[in-house]
């Protein structure tokens, strides 16, 4: 996971790619609790989502697990490859585990409960 | 607090993600609920089944008592046979699924679901009424493992019990010099057996099945894959496709109630009149043909209707589809490939009636 990403207490991630652009998923931790990921549900491109409401399910063997927006944004991307092969998530060798990409021009309030990756791993501990 | 079994630092010690599961501390999977489903429909798995009830039932009655707490023909079993049964309450709702096992004629040995074995005990207890009947809940006492799969028997045989007992049966026996019940009986759909030990000989037996394997493939498996296998072989579930609102008949287990038992029973009536002028709802066995897994809860709707609810439901890793079981009404047009919807989130999805099991179980000839 990129160092520079801000984490959620529900184990999201948010990356800032600038000029107002961010993608997320879900954590390297969440992936590890969460086992062998089998569905992802991806909202449509186009869609908006308000900071804190569900935008994607993701699937275990076990159990359904919803996925909440860190900031309020626009979705401009979905990763079709991960919603085609849920199992990457699970694959130490592939880079890609963002879920959306999006455009947000959410106040900095909307950052300010967010955790810097390193303070979030050492939440977890 | 959370009870563990004897079992429990093995498997800490093995990098198992422990649950809660019915008041006990279990692993729900080593690896991954998939790669270990996998191992048990290709080669040999180890499950810590060591949460189970082992409850002996004695004396002289003992016979007559539990013919008429189920609806299956205690007095045909014979030494050392077993028979799969249900524990009915007086309107035929089911309060448990059992094995009950014949160790004598006054000896029988009831392996209960680990939820249910207090409240099993209860309603035993409560219908001994005059009969020499006693109940003796050896659960904390021993230990269970399963060894399931294609290869499970063989693997059974190398380690030196050449004689396994035939399918449905026990027999005492040693394995690494250890007393110990060898039961040709299982959760999975495949052959293999539950071994059931002495607490103090868990360990040694659980190490030694996992090191003597070297022309074998042998791992433990967890509680999730145990699931998903129990779920391709349509074996049900107490809690989701059992409970004390259904009975055997919707759970469509007529096939493992006799019909010319002349006993009375807890539930006949019901159970009778069900077998004869039919029943309300059926359990049927669905695939997903939309994108969704069905969970248990999940609506299920037939023209816009809400019909019925998924009682289980996940992805069948040898089959690469999703699958499910649900309770719906009995419906003479629903039926084997029909198509009916599962509301998923907010999204109806469809879903094909098919024949259960999903996967076809093969420890039915064992020999």
């Amino acid at each position: 996971m990129n160092e520079n990403s801000l984490c959620t207490k529900t184990h999201e991630y948010v990356l800032e790619l600038g000029n107002g652009k961010y993608e997320t998923g879900i954590t390297d931790y969440a992936i590890g609790q969460l086992g062998d990921i089998v569905f992802i549900e991806l909202p449509e491109v186009g869609s908006e989502f308000v900071k804190n409401e569900v935008f994607a399910t993701v699937e275990s063997v076990k159990a359904a697990s919803e996925i909440y927006m860190p900031v309020s944004g626009k979705i401009t991307e979905i990763n079709e490859e991960v919603v085609n092969s849920p199992e990457l998530l699970n694959d130490d060798g592939y880079e890609n585990k963002w879920l959306i990409k999006f455009d947000s021009d959410a106040d900095q309030l909307e950052f300010a409960d967010l955790m810097d990756y390193s303070d979030y791993k050492e939440e977890l501990e | 607090m959370v009870k563990q079994t004897f079992l429990h630092d093995e498997h800490v010690k093995l990098g198992a993600k422990m649950v809660d599961f019915a008041g006990w501390h279990m692993p729900v999977q080593y690896t991954s609920i998939i790669d270990e489903h996998k191992i048990v429909r290709e080669s040999v798995g180890l499950f810590d089944v060591s949460h189970m009830g082992e409850v002996i039932y004695k004396g002289k009655d003992v016979i007559t008592f539990l013919n008429k707490m189920v609806p299956q023909s205690i007095d045909k079993l014979t030494d050392g046979k077993a028979v799969y049964c249900q524990l009915p309450n007086k309107e035929g709702g089911l309060i448990d699924d059992l094995i009950i096992y014949r160790l004598n004629a006054e000896k029988f040995l009831i392996v209960h679901n680990a939820s249910r074995v207090d409240e099993d005990i209860n309603w035993m207890s409560l219908n001994i009424g005059d009969l020499d009947v006693e109940i003796v809940n050896e659960s904390h006492n021993y230990s269970m493992i399963a060894v399931q799969g294609p290869k499970a028997c063989d693997y059974i045989k190398n380690l030196g019990i050449s004689d396994l007992p035939p399918f449905f049966s026990i027999k005492e026996d040693l394995l690494f010099g250890i007393d110990l019940w060898v039961s040709r009986t299982g959760y999975t759909g495949e052959d293999g057996v539950e071994l059931i030990m002495k607490n103090k000989d868990a360990v040694k037996i659980w190490r030694n099945l996992l090191s003597h394997s070297e022309d074998f493939i042998v791992k433990p498996i967890g509680l999730g894959a145990r699931d998903t296998l129990r779920l391709e072989a349509c074996l049900h579930l107490y809690g989701n496709d059992l409970d004390e609102n259904t009975t055997p008949v919707e759970a469509g287990l007529a096939w493992s109630i006799p019909k010319n038992k002349t006993e009375a029973y807890n539930g006949k009536e019901v159970i009778e009149n069900q077998l004869k002028n039919g029943i309300k709802k059926k359990l049927v066995g669905l695939k997903m043909v939309d994108r969704g897994i069905a969970r248990h809860g999940y609506g299920v709707f037939y023209n816009g209707e809400q019909i019925g609810v998924v009682s289980s439901g996940s992805v069948s890793p040898t089959r690469g589809d999703n699958i499910a079981l649900a309770y719906i009404k009995n419906l003479d047009n629903l039926t084997v490939g029909s198509t009916i919807q599962i509301l998923i989130r907010d999204k109806y999805c469809n879903a094909e009636i098919i024949k259960k099991p999903f996967v076809q179980k093969r420890n039915k000839d064992s020999k």
